[in-house]
């Protein structure tokens, strides 16, 4: 007897017709389990659910009864499944909830999550929003002009993507002809040794160089151009993060540009199967990418300071190079409400790959009244990581108000 | 524009008009008029008035239905030989969907003067002619019924609704 073939996934083709244009269209094929990662499972209101811990006389392992209050129906789940379900708020993506698994107990199990999804619906413990909240609101406000063009606007940008899921040949052959190298001590080494030598250059022309006469006339214009051109280095970061998933024998799944959130022009690269990887491997993979913002800033800290002095190439080399390394601070600090590889490297760490929704929902919960029990250890890490983001916000702030003073002074 | 002969050597090789004698081709094929479609070109809007049909000659056109705002659901795609439009030629009501041209399209088309001549004139033509609509629709129902059944498959796959055992 032989297994049956399972079934094929159901599509959908859609036509989509552009804005404005009386004949353009595109047409795309959406499968059913496409859809099915992005959707957001929503447990029922808190007073509709009560939640106890009952602890196993004989191996002493934790479960949990989960009671509808409205339905009077019971379900009993393990540990693992409780920390699905308290993922489970309607912001988070099956594919953030799978994410946030394989962080939090470094496996994953395939038929979990969609099995404790049935168990939550049949026991009516479970609605579905199937929209992100920013798109939800904006589509209940369309008759505001306003909303309507900001809609159309995160629609068309949020179309543009080019990607590739075919990368892992070109990954593979780039890790072989050289990019190997970036993950040897050696490399390390030359990295520190360009950060030390990056410093001092940017101490000297930070104390000798005057940048904003260096851009002449047209400064916008110039810093628009160290903008552009410090977009292509995020192509180079995330090309490293890629030959850091080549380096732990994984495979990159994709690589692409897009629009984060309809806005926000970057490159991105698929690394999720580092999950399966080690602590460290995970962590070396984050913080890899980080450093070609270092190493590209050291380096234009250096060709500033052997540039002409108040030249518009010093300024450029020194623009550039303070835009890389706030780059590098930023992807790599972890407390500033961004889900970069600073944070990812924390929560990782921590093993709380929940942190800022956590955090900033018990926050909230101290202004609104209704706390929510935790202990003295979860507070102090909810609170301490919303107050130091704040701080930190707010520092950055500061001083890059600083550093225009500073230079237009 | 293409010859009356070869318009009748194309519908031969039509469904609608297998059970036409060569004479009876060249007859229809002389009344029928020739239309074409630039790529991405609206023949006609879902809710606009219609009183013709059409059969694909050559190219690709996309049958489509709005489902939201500017999206719509392709229910099929109409090549070489098949036909649409026929619903709105009958009962006069608004089109049931949108024609669009995927590929640059030429269009062979019968309006509803040309159907009763053809009935008037030639009625066993005509009676071969409802016979072979009679199995498209058949063939449509078939198509339309897996479209319904694919489209629930969907929803239920892309909520992770379990239906068997609630």
């Amino acid at each position: 007897m032989t297994d049956a073939a399972p079934p094929r996934r159901a599509k959908l083709e859609l036509l989509v017709r552009r804005d404005g244009d009386e004949t353009g269209f595109d047409l795309r094929t959406v499968g059913s389990a496409a859809a099915w990662v992005k959707m957001r499972p929503q447990r029922v209101p808190s007073d509709h659910f009560e939640l106890a811990e009952v602890t196993s006389r004989v191996d002493r392992q934790a479960s949990f009864i989960l009671k509808n209050t409205q339905t009077e129906r019971f379900l009993m789940l393990s540990e693992p499944e409780r920390f699905l379900w308290d993922q489970m708020d309607g912001r988070a993506s099956v594919q953030d909830i799978a994410t946030a698994y394989v962080l939090r107990y470094g496996q994953f199990d395939f038929d979990m999550i969609p099995g404790l999804i049935k168990k939550l619906q049949r026991a009516q413990l479970l609605s579905l929003t199937p929209a992100s909240r920013l798109r939800y609101a904006l589509a209940r406000h369309r008759e505001r002009r306003l909303l309507r063009a900001a809609e159309a606007t995160l629609t068309a940008l949020e179309r543009v993507n080019i990607s590739s899921r075919r990368v892992q040949p070109f990954f593979h052959g780039a890790y072989r002809w050289g990019g190997g190298l970036l993950f040897t001590p050696v490399a390390l080494v030359v990295c520190l040794v360009l950060a030390v030598v990056g410093l001092v250059a940017g101490v000297k022309l930070w104390r000798e160089a005057d940048v904003a006469a260096g851009f002449g006339a047209s400064p916008l214009l110039a810093i628009l151009t160290v903008k552009l051109l410090f977009l292509f280095t995020l192509a180079a970061h995330q090309i490293v993060h890629g030959l850091a998933l080549v380096h732990y024998g994984r495979r990159v799944r994709e690589f692409g540009f897009t629009f984060l959130h309809g806005f926000l022009p970057t490159f991105y690269v698929d690394v999720t199967d580092i999950f399966m990887a080690s602590r460290r491997a995970r962590v070396v993979t984050a913080v890899s990418g980080t450093l070609v913002h270092l190493v590209f800033g050291s380096l234009w800290f250096m060709l500033a300071l052997r540039a002409p002095h108040g030249g518009f190439v010093q300024a450029f080399a020194a623009a550039s190079g303070m835009l890389q390394w706030q780059a590098f601070v930023l992807a790599l600090y972890p407390f500033c409400f961004v889900e970069m590889d600073g944070y990812h490297v924390l929560v990782d760490v921590l093993g709380v790959p929940t942190l800022k929704h956590d955090a900033m929902a018990y926050v909230k919960s101290l202004f609104s009244g209704g706390r929510a029990p935790v202990s003295r250890r979860e507070a102090g890490l909810w609170i301490g990581y919303v107050v130091l983001s704040v701080v930190s916000i707010a520092a950055f702030l500061v001083f890059n108000v600083w550093v225009v003073i500073h230079a237009t002074r | 524009m293409a010859a009356t002969a070869d318009i009748a050597a194309f519908l031969k090789s039509v469904k609608l008009f297998r059970e036409f004698t060569d004479s009876e081709l060249l007859a229809f094929a002389a009344r029928l008029d020739e239309r074409t479609l630039k790529q991405g070109q609206v023949l006609f809007r879902e809710g606009d008035p219609g009183e013709e049909m059409f059969v694909v000659q050559k190219g690709t056109t996309i049958i489509s239905k709005v489902v939201s705002g500017r999206v719509e659901q392709v229910l099929a795609r109409a090549t070489a030989g098949d036909f649409f439009g026929e619903m709105s030629l009958f009962d006069r009501s608004p089109r049931s969907a949108t024609i669009q041209a995927e590929t640059d399209v030429a269009l062979l088309v019968l309006d509803r003067e040309h159907l009763n001549l053809l009935i008037e004139v030639n009625p066993r033509a005509a009676a071969a002619f409802f016979h072979s609509l009679v199995y498209v629709f058949i063939e449509r129902l078939r198509a339309s019924g897996e479209l319904v059944a694919e489209i629930t498959r969907w929803g239920l796959e892309a909520t992770g609704l379990d239906m068997e055992s609630r």
